[in-house]
């Protein structure tokens, strides 16, 4: 069986506009949590979010096109050509039916039926856009990819809430395996920064109200934490059959080994408080890839900043792990770039692959006091320079979704 | 002031992303500014709102598919009034 190798990174994220400016800030411990700046947020309980500032769609796809896309599908084109861009891929026409992509959303163009409710009771149903539904469309980050790249196999789009990102590279293993695509964009796009989604977490007490110590605010497996930060972003990986990658010499940053899923079958938020339906998924995991607990180094944790996420997240990882979990580095990329939701997962494969790449654990900022239920080595505060064999990615979402994908330094 | 043209020409160039010397009065939208069907119903929508202020004009279905060339827009506005 061939090997699935990630061989292009690209990112738009609230601490960079390219992976590589992502990975760096990430490993300086940088926030780009800050107040909400895109809508007026005066009124609501939770005014700051992780955004992405200096945006400008029209510097990777023709404007008209871009005037045609919600601001999720404008990251997923951005982030792709990036990665296509990275890996120095120039794609043939007759290898485009073997190019697929798997970008999963927590929510897509939700924003556009915001905007667009307030059109047809403000104006009319006559004056609703004829783009509304090709823009808010959560398949669209996917296809837009795909119309923009000329890529013709098959494009898909996973909803599974916060787990979602890493849904793509489970799509994206089994492509490559199979046999079906020699070239996969994979990854999570989500961009959904409104009142509504604000207040409907907010009421949730799902989000932190640390609204005046914004870059203080999502401290994950902290004692002080109280909630997550909403965010937006996109990561794209191109995941590459080893033969194709060989063929045309290319850079190889990691190879993507396996994954596992599972569902807590339990609460519609809520997660299993003894971690058993997570620590499934990295058992299952585990076993996809062919490797046991002793191999993994490292763990971008899903590790949100709310109380009950971080706690059965760290009883998962000694679930699956057992004794190596105690010898295990783990960090939260939440601690700087908040919840990306459906890009979440993404972004924790990201992490893991250049966690891999270069030899670093990025740290968990704003961990300064560890609450009692969470023991385990979360590298707090600055960045660790340690051999990292195999990473794994951790992704969870509402609904009981879990997701664990791991990665491991190629073969030579 | 601004002629109905000019008005219209500022409308097709941001909806359609084209340069304003494409926006002739014999461009066809389709086939000269490269519209598709949803841009066509877009525009008319843009149209109905830049002129609203001027009076208050529908462009209806069977108005639209009579609209190929930016002169079919100046036409309809001038029959409505608008000069």
């Amino acid at each position: 069986m061939t090997r699935a190798l990630v061989t292009g990174v690209g990112a738009i994220t609230p601490i960079g506009l390219t992976a590589h400016d992502f990975w760096s800030n990430l490993r300086a411990g940088q926030s780009g949590i800050g107040p909400i700046t895109c809508f007026d947020a005066s009124d609501l309980p939770v005014r700051i979010a992780a955004e992405v500032h200096d945006f400008e769609a029209s510097h990777y796809m023709d404007a008209k096109e871009a005037r045609r896309m919600s601001r999720f599908a404008h990251f997923a084109v951005a982030a792709s050509q990036m990665a296509a861009e990275d890996a120095g891929l120039e794609i043939r026409d007759d290898e485009r039916h073997r190019a697929a992509v798997a970008i999963a959303t927590g929510s897509g163009g939700a924003i556009e039926t915001m905007d667009q409710m307030e059109v047809m009771r403000d104006r009319g149903p006559a004056r609703v856009s004829p783009f509304y539904i090709p823009m808010m469309a959560p398949n669209m980050g996917a296809c837009q990819v795909a119309i923009q790249m000329g890529l013709r196999g098959p494009a898909m789009a996973s909803v599974a809430a916060c787990a979602s990102g890493l849904y793509s590279y489970m799509e994206a293993k089994h492509l490559i395996d199979s046999g079906r695509a020699d070239m996969v964009f994979a990854g999570g796009t989500e961009a959904a920064l409104h009142p509504l989604p604000i207040a409907g977490l907010a009421n949730m007490k799902a989000l932190s109200r640390r609204n005046d110590e914004p870059t203080r605010a999502s401290r994950p497996f902290d004692a002080e934490r109280d909630g997550f930060v909403f965010g937006e972003g996109a990561v794209v990986m191109l995941i590459e059959s080893e033969e194709h990658a060989k063929a045309r010499g290319a850079h190889v940053y990691a190879e993507l080994a396996g994954g596992g899923l599972s569902c807590d079958a339990f609460h519609i938020t809520a997660t299993r408080e003894d971690g058993s339906g997570a620590a499934e998924a990295m058992q299952e995991a585990l076993k996809a890839s062919g490797m046991v607990a002793n191999n993994i180094d490292y763990i971008a944790a899903h590790g949100t900043s709310t109380a009950l996420n971080d706690a059965s997240e760290t009883l998962a990882i000694k679930l699956a792990f057992g004794e190596a979990a105690g010898r295990i580095a783990i960090s939260s990329p939440k601690s700087m770039v908040g919840h990306l939701l459906g890009a979440a997962g993404a972004i924790g494969a990201l992490t893991a692959v250049m966690a891999i790449h270069d030899g670093i654990a990025p740290p968990t900022i704003n961990l300064e006091n560890p609450d009692p239920a969470c023991d385990l080595d979360y590298v707090p505060n600055v960045a660790r320079k340690m051999e990292i064999r195999a990473a794994a990615a951790n992704g969870f979402g509402f609904g009981g979704q879990n997701g664990c994908v791991i990665f491991r330094k190629p073969a030579v | 002031m601004a002629t109905v043209f000019e008005r219209v020409r500022d409308v097709v160039v941001a909806q359609l992303k084209v340069q304003p010397e494409e926006v002739t009065l014999e461009a066809n939208l389709v086939d000269d500014l490269r519209a598709d069907s949803l841009d066509i119903v877009d525009l008319t929508i843009a149209i109905e709102e830049a002129f609203a202020d001027d009076a208050e004009i529908e462009i209806r279905d069977e108005d639209a598919e009579n609209i190929h060339t930016v002169q079919d827009i100046v036409t309809f506005l001038n029959e409505h009034g608008l000069s």
